[in-house]
């Protein structure tokens, strides 16, 4: 354990943290006879990214929270959150909402007319396991990646037979979830169906700072409301070909808590319907891939704001081998948007041909080449390259040392409001635009009992054309006007011991990000040179887990340093630390039931804090779950 | 009188000065009777109104308001109003906040039954607050009202005396408030606290102007500025003062000698913001831009030195700034002040 004090003793007292990031695999082998349904796997052309894996054992206890709250508490991530239950939007590398991609089972989700994912209603079920790809992304993955990328997918086999679970979530402030979920596959066939729903009555105490003596109250209006369904099937016609699809229907309808001393009482129903088609044919050289997609969105905001968006896929790659040590993807993807919203009504072609290489130069030395020109209607993104690559420069038996790099840049496409809105939105606005470096070093280690992975690394971004709305006249209007150079450090830690039968583990992570604006709108303007708003320089998280025969606790620690208000950085709110615990049991072999039982305690010391200024976050409460396997 | 209220005031803040060393934030009793009050809306959905108070040359106090009470404003500042000792804070967030004016300790507050308030008279010892209601499902305003509290230091809503859509400035002219609506004017008798009539009025109100003992209620539209001459026996329109002007806001302030400054706009596709002159007696332009810029948002005029203090936004991404010129609309200095500065109180 003596390491794991010295490795963290770089950052302080900050604690460490979980899910380290690991060198991606190259050149994985097809196993078609095998029970996983077959996806490209999505760091498989991203080395030198930072990648966190997020696996279906760490949702485990999320489940039916929004996806939200494993962000902020189990990543160096930070979640910009107006309440419990309500708009979470992430910012990575110090950027804005809209600058990382989101992608399930391969399709991208980011609403094309606000630019962004409402990582509160995306909730834990509705996914099994994510990746989050840090760093730029524009050239593998497309538009909004500048941040980095997020993708969720849906998990299936073949061969398991007949599976059902049903899991129970209660908790304070009326919480009750509750999901049911049945499965059955054989050797070339698989189909899983699951349905949700999710509860909150929200209505936790909080202080009132608006008013005279600062009582404390109970919210009346923050009631979440969340169903959906889930339903993967996979076929494997022959021993060279794979169909699969999915379907995710999401519907929420949320009462939007108030901001502390306003007394709106907004409320907000979002329906989400995602499907998409993927084919592969594998041939004895090469793979091709077909995917077919719908993202439908619907949100409406207080009964007569409506607005729609639809988008449309369609891609089609090929992978093959262009020489030995040379492995090849390219493809090209169109995308037809639909919007019909309660401001404007706005339609979009875009087309994308992308390219991926995978140079094996040694065992241990790999690198990825990316290139991705996307035109949209008929205007020419930027066009993105990346460069990374990897070097195991030690490697023995006990441990492995490496170096991972890349440079890359990227792009996002001036969302339908920021061109379309009327009044105000500006049909001109060009992509906003970076570039990006950085460099990393990964550290595998195991002796014995023990295990040790970290890495830590160092990035810097330059973002230009960065858009922004202003107030012009009556209305407010949206100008490619600034520019922000992003510098950062992330470090990673996991380590498990095993000892007397009990096992322990200890992770971890820090995030360091300085965003500095480089640019005054105008000769009043005091914000050039000053960090950006509601970007925490500083984020650690660290948890420890005690594991023995089928019982095992956590506690887990987050602590979010100071964030500004504004662009001046004048005023600023308090760092915060939360911790909280919980008790897992397995029900043993021989009891009359198969799952396990959880009991969890958040914010265990009852501390009140504001993510965001005079947005209430709930005090110390409790949850209570149970699943069932048949 | 005033020398036994100084005394007093001298006798208890000297007992203060004794008395406590370690408690709060040592504000000396009076130092808000002096200076100009600049009050910063704050931004949409952050609720960040707060009141800055210059003294003079660069000082400048931040964040008065919690650093006095040590708790957030909380809200958007739309007006702030002094009457006998007593400064009403009024929040489009539903709420007043009434303060003593001269340490900003915190006398009272109505934060019950408000939706979107707007401004506030004193009449009778009594407060009439306009607000615009609650908006109904296409963001209109059908339920627009005038709150009336009975008690200066604020508590409960005795009244809601309803009024057309979107009331905004007031005046109290004898035992009638003369209510400027987004579209017209209402007359309501305080005496039964109830509407009497409503008056058209050309352009769009916005705010009323006393001037050589006349009351003028300054409207506007695309092209022109009105300033409509109340008749103070019927309370009907007079007359009327047209004066060509393009791009006006409700933004204005009475100089000296009749001259009025204006903000005005030229909206897309330049958003140039400039400060126009207007002379009332010769009901003419006297010079459409004397000051340019972008992100004008108040305007105020200093009475005794003279000066014209304008509020610029910086766009609402950070604080903003009030400059500061002289009659002719020379830079005399800029001043770092809160979120939306959009209004002034000269002491």
């Amino acid at each position: 354990m003596a390491c794991i004090g010295h490795s963290s003793m770089a950052f302080g007292n900050l604690p460490v943290l979980s899910k380290v990031d690991s060198l991606p695999m190259l050149g994985d082998t097809l196993d078609l006879k095998g029970v996983e349904v077959y996806n490209l796997p999505v760091e498989k052309y991203a080395s030198g990214q930072s990648l966190i894996r997020v696996t279906e054992r760490d949702l485990e206890r999320f489940q039916g929270q929004a996806f939200t709250e494993f962000l902020q508490k189990q990543t160096g991530l930070f979640l910009r959150q107006h309440g419990p239950g309500m708009l979470a939007s992430l910012t990575m590398r110090g950027t804005s909402a809209g600058h990382n991609a989101v992608f399930w089972n391969g399709l991208p989700i980011n609403s094309p007319s606000l630019g962004q994912t409402d990582f509160s209603i995306l909730p834990v079920g509705g996914f099994d396991q994510a990746e989050i790809l840090l760093g730029a992304g524009g050239a593998l993955f497309g538009t909004d990646a500048i941040g980095g990328s997020v993708h969720l997918h849906t998990k299936l086999k073949y061969n398991q037979g007949f599976q059902a679970q049903v899991q129970s979530n209660i908790g304070s402030f009326g919480l009750w979830n509750q999901s049911v979920q049945v499965g059955h596959s054989v050797e070339k066939f698989s189909s899983r169906t699951q349905v949700y729903r999710n509860f909150s009555r929200n209505d936790f105490p909080f202080r009132n700072l608006s008013k005279i003596g600062t009582p404390v109250e109970r919210h009346e209006h923050g009631q979440v409301l969340q169903y959906g369904l889930v339903q993967d099937l996979a076929w494997r016609p022959t021993d060279k070909s794979q169909l699969s699809t999915s379907l995710w229907y999401n519907s929420s309808d949320r009462e939007i808590i108030p901001l502390i001393g306003s007394n709106t009482e907004d409320q907000q129903q979002d329906w989400n319907l995602r499907w998409v088609m993927d084919y592969f044919y594998f041939g004895s050289k090469n793979t091709w891939n077909f995917k077919g997609g719908i993202v439908s969105d619907e949100l409406v905001f207080n009964v007569s704001s409506v607005n729609k968006t639809r988008q449309y896929f369609l891609s089609g790659d090929l992978e093959w081998d262009m020489w030995p040590g040379v492995q090849a993807k390219t493809g090209v993807r169109q995308t037809f948007i639909f919007g019909e919203l309660s401001a404007y009504n706005a339609s979009e072609n875009r087309s994308e041909l992308y390219h991926s290489s995978n140079f094996s130069l040694k065992e241990n030395l790999q690198f990825s080449l990316n290139l991705r020109q996307l035109i949209y209607d008929g205007n020419f993104a930027p066009f993105t390259p990346s460069l990374g690559g990897e070097w195991t420069f030690f490697a023995s038996e006990e441990q492995q040392i490496g170096i991972k790099s890349m440079l890359a840049r990227s792009f996002k496409v001036p969302t339908l409001n920021d061109r379309f809105w009327v009044p105000g939105g500006n049909p001109d606005l060009l992509s906003e635009d970076s570039y990006s470096a950085e460099l990393g070093i990964v550290q595998q280690w195991k002796r014995g009992n023990f295990s040790l992975d970290q890495s830590l690394t160092y990035f810097q971004m330059w973002v230009e054309n960065w858009i922004i709305w202003l107030p012009r006249g009556s209305f407010w209007s949206p100008e490619n006007i600034r520019n922000v150079n992003n510098t950062g450090i992330e470090y990673n830690l996991n380590s498990q011991l095993k000892w007397r039968g009990y096992n322990l583990g200890l992770s971890g992570n820090y995030a360091f990000n300085s965003a500095i604006n480089q640019t005054n709108i105008d000769g009043n303007d005091r914000s050039s040179g000053k960090q950006l708003p509601y970007t925490p320089v500083h984020k650690a998280q660290g948890q420890i887990d005690v594991s023995k025969g089928s019982t095992s606790v956590f506690v887990n620690h987050q602590w979010v340093g100071q964030r500004f208000i504004a662009t001046d950085n004048i005023a600023s709110l308090d760092p915060y630390r939360l911790w909280d615990m919980g008790l897992r049991y397995q029900f043993p072999e021989g009891f009359f039931l198969k799952g396990q039982a959880g009991v969890q305690i958040n914010n265990v010391l009852d501390t009140e804090y504001q993510i965001l200024r005079l947005r209430t976050m709930p005090g110390r409460n409790y949850q209570l779950n149970i699943t069932i396997t048949l | 009188m005033k020398n036994v209220r100084l005394s007093l005031l001298l006798l208890v803040a000297a007992f203060g000065f004794l008395a406590c060393d370690n408690e709060g934030p040592q504000i000396p009793l009076g130092e808000f009777e002096s200076g100009v009050l600049i009050y910063n809306e704050g931004a949409f959905g952050a609720n960040d109104g707060e009141v800055y108070h210059y003294k003079g040359d660069d000082d400048v106090s931040a964040d008065v308001f919690e650093r006095v009470n040590n708790r957030p404003f909380a809200g958007l500042i739309q007006d702030v109003l002094e009457h006998d000792g007593k400064t009403f804070l009024v929040a489009n967030t539903g709420k007043v906040e009434i303060v003593d004016s001269r340490d900003f300790t915190s006398l009272g507050a109505v934060s019950e039954g408000l939706d979107i308030t707007r401004s506030l008279v004193v009449y009778d010892d009594k407060l009439y607050i306009s607000d615009w209601g609650a908006y109904d499902g296409d963001f209109n305003s059908p339920d627009s009202y005038i709150a009336v509290v009975d008690n200066l230091s604020g508590g409960a809503i005795q009244k809601k005396i309803e009024v057309s859509s979107r009331p905004e400035k007031m005046h109290v002219l004898g035992s009638r408030l003369l209510v400027a609506n987004a579209q017209n004017m209402d007359i309501v008798n305080l005496e039964a606290d109830t509407l009497l009539n409503t008056v058209e009025i050309k352009g769009i109100p916005a705010k009323f102007l006393s001037f050589e003992g006349n009351l003028y209620l300054y409207a506007r539209d695309a092209a022109n500025v009105y300033f409509h001459r109340i008749n103070t026996n019927n309370f009907t329109v007079q007359s009327t003062i047209e004066i060509a002007l393009a791009g006006a806001t409700s933004n204005l302030t009475l100089g000296r000698n009749g001259e009025v400054y204006l903000l005005t706009s030229t909206g897309w596709p330049d958003y140039d913001d400039a400060v126009a002159k207007i002379s009332l007696p010769q009901a003419q332009v006297a010079e459409a831009s004397i000051f340019r810029g972008s992100g004008f948002y108040g305007i105020g005029f200093h009475p005794r030195d003279n000066h014209i203090y304008v509020a610029d936004n910086n766009g609402f991404q950070g604080n903003g700034t009030v400059i500061i010129l002289d009659e002719s609309g020379s830079e005399l200095r800029t001043l770092p002040v809160g979120r939306g500065p959009s209004g002034f109180v000269f002491k």
